[in-house]
């Protein structure tokens, strides 16, 4: 009894201090008052309709979606190959291999921007929405291979050999089963990649050059006061998207692992 | 009585190594056409491997492996000439009933209509009629196991692969499958190939079966001789039970072997009786538990007769098991006999007369 009580308070503390600054967002984006406090002044979407007429808004916005879905698009079809080998053929090195491609996952973020900063420089490579593609898909690409891992190993291996024992090829088989079976995978690694890369801010912020992300645009506004609510307005909809895409990608995930009859060994969520 | 079939899979030699292992260790087999084979042995000894080999999914390292005539080398799985039906029935879960078992006609130049008909007969075939428009992975165990069977049958290959399929099935549905799929084997007339661990199963269900002991072939026979005159000691201890005694070659000649048994005395054998295999320690006899028989008041022995003791009763329903320790020999033999009405279960300790008979053992030496 006592220690549930314990365990209960522990819970509400975490959570309280895990979400009320989240809760806050929605309360000061529709807050009329460009300061940022208690007491709140009254209710406006003013600074909903002032986001939208933001032109750099805008082009940051637009920056950010071509960059996020190329990343998505990008380290999913690499996280596909690497996942299909790593679960099925024995290579030499392989757990070397593998280390290294997922080492990304626990290299701090500012390290990684640097030294592409360093290399695309010292090759010459002019700084634009490509390099931070290149930068995204780096990261993105470990959360990807674990992702699909999971899927590629909760297939059987004797449906592949059932379908070449029905007459199909290779090819085939990867289209007709193996695709099939692990599409809920692709489809969740696309969407978590693609929140990644979203409100991805380090890399951005050093390879972008001169074409801001949205992370990096918001960064630069909290310079000006008047900004903020503004911002507020528009993390709320970060805050709803975000929390959308990865409820959708885990819906993804638990019924691939469902459908090849596998059991849940735990994902991101 | 039956005419000896042409051969529709033919095993030259084959050998197979896994890095250093040496899983198939020299198979020199035919299976003809028509017959329901089984591949016998204990966990571990290369049946799956062997089968995979005959599917396909497994190259060979050194030898030949034939079906219909034809050599396979260079023949990948898809363009072999049969179908298997896998231990985990490998039913593809996104698709229906009806998908799965129509899965290997999409290559088939046939009008839609007459392959909706195939699948339908083919479903009827394995007693899933009216199961076509299920999602494959809600079926149970047997289901699934009948899809599988569809499925491979669908397509009228020469040869069907099973990969111990009974073995996920509890016993009742086991023993029912059994019965099933002989009959489908008569029906289609289809060569089928079984893996299996369970000896009765194999004793059961095929016109010959090969026992595999660690990559290499034991005995390759029909049940009944692999039963009575199983070749070696390993086979006899693998298949059934066998009582087995010291025993001590005297006298020998083309015909016949002369052998002497303590507690049962001299005994004078036929050519047939005598297999090699004794595993190099010197020469044993085998009895099987039925070819004893312990006598009840006023009953004659056909052949000898001896005495000896009741050391242990087990009781089955319709069978007891006894153990009986004879006048003279070191270890009990276990006897079975069926519990005929108004025949009384003897208890421990009891004297007791056996009947046997030198013609129902075998000589390992
Ligand atoms: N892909 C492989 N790589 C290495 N060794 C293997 C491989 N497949 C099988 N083996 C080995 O070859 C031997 C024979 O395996 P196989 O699967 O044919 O046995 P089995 O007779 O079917 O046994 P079980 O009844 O357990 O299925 C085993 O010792 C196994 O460990
Ligand atoms: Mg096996």
């Amino acid at each position: 009894m006592f220690k549930g009580g314990w365990f209960k308070l522990y819970a509400l503390v975490y959570l309280t201090f895990l979400y009320a600054p989240i809760i806050l967002l929605p309360l000061f984006a529709f807050n009329d008052a460009t300061v940022i406090a208690f007491p709140l002044s009254g209710f406006t979407t003013h600074w909903f309709t002032e986001m939208l007429a933001d032109p750099t808004l805008k082009q940051a916005v637009k920056n950010s979606l071509i960059i996020a879905v190329s990343s998505a698009v990008i380290a999913t079809t690499l996280g596909i190959f690497a996942s299909r080998a790593s679960t099925r053929y024995e290579f030499p090195a392989k757990g070397g291999i593998m280390g290294l491609i997922m080492l990304p996952l626990v290299l701090p973020e500012i390290i990684v921007a640097v030294s592409l900063l360093v290399v695309l420089l010292g090759l010459g490579v002019n700084l634009s929405i490509l390099t931070v593609i290149l930068g995204h898909v780096l990261i993105c690409t470990p959360f990807t291979i674990a992702i699909l891992s999971s899927a590629f190993q909760s297939l059987d291996k004797s449906l592949e050999e059932a379908a070449y024992d029905l007459g199909e090829t290779p090819a085939s088989t990867f289209r007709l089963i193996i695709l099939p079976l692990v599409m809920p995978g692709i489809i969740s690694s696309l969407l978590i990649s693609f929140t990644i890369s979203l409100d991805e801010f380090i890399i951005a912020f050093f390879l972008a050059g001169t074409e801001p992300t949205l992370p990096v645009y918001i960064f630069s506004q909290f310079r000006f006061p008047s900004a903020v609510p503004v911002i507020m307005a528009l993390g709320t909809i970060l805050v709803c998207l975000s929390i959308l895409l990865l409820t959708i990608a885990e819906i993804f995930r638990r019924r691939g692992i469902a459908k090849s009859g596998g059991k849940d060994t735990g994902g991101f969520l | 009585m039956t005419i000896e079939k042409p051969e529709m899979i033919e095993f030259r030699d084959v050998h197979k190594y896994y890095g250093d292992y040496h899983a198939l260790r020299g198979i020199t087999a035919s299976i003809r056409a028509g017959e329901f084979f089984s591949l016998l042995g204990p966990s571990g000894c290369g049946k799956t491997t062997l089968l995979r080999t005959i599917a396909g999914f497994e190259g060979i390292s050194s030898g030949a492996v034939l079906i219909d005539g034809k050599n396979m080398a260079g023949v990948p799985a898809n363009k072999r000439p049969t179908n298997m039906v896998f231990q985990s029935y490998a039913i593809f879960p996104h698709l229906t009933v009806e998908e799965n078992v129509g899965f290997g006609l999409r290559r088939d130049p046939r009008s839609k209509d007459e392959k909706t008909r195939a699948v339908a007969e083919a479903l009827e075939m394995v007693g899933l009629k009216g199961y076509g428009k299920r999602a494959a992975h809600a079926l149970s165990g047997g289901q699934r196991q009948r899809v599988a069977l569809a499925r491979a049958l669908i397509l009228k290959p020469k040869v069907l692969l099973l990969d111990e399929p009974l073995s996920a099935l509890d016993k009742k549905i086991r023993e029912q499958m059994q019965l099933e799929l002989i009959r489908l084997q008569r029906e289609v007339g289809i060569t089928f190939v079984l893996v299996t661990h369970d000896q009765e199963e194999a004793l059961v269900m095929s016109d010959r079966i090969a026992v595999m002991f660690e990559g290499e072939i034991a005995q390759l026979a029909d049940p009944e001789t692999l039963y009575r005159r199983p070749a070696s000691r390993k086979v006899a201890d693998f298949i059934g039970t066998m009582n087995f005694l010291p025993a001590k070659v005297v006298a020998e000649d083309a015909n016949h072997t002369d052998v002497e048994v303590a507690g049962f005395g001299r005994m004078h054998l036929s050519k047939d009786q005598v297999m090699a295999g004794n595993g190099g320690e010197g020469a044993s006899v085998g009895f099987r538990p039925e070819t004893l028989t312990i006598l009840f008041d006023g009953q004659q022995p056909t052949d000898r007769e001896s005495m000896g003791t009741i050391t242990e009763v087990v009781y089955y329903g319709d069978m007891t098991y006894y153990d009986v320790k004879l006048d003279g020999t070191e270890e009990p033999m276990r006897i079975s006999m069926r519990n005929v009405f108004g025949r009384p279960v003897l208890d421990i300790g009891t004297r007791t007369r056996v009947a046997w008979s030198p013609g129902a053992l075998v000589l390992f030496r």
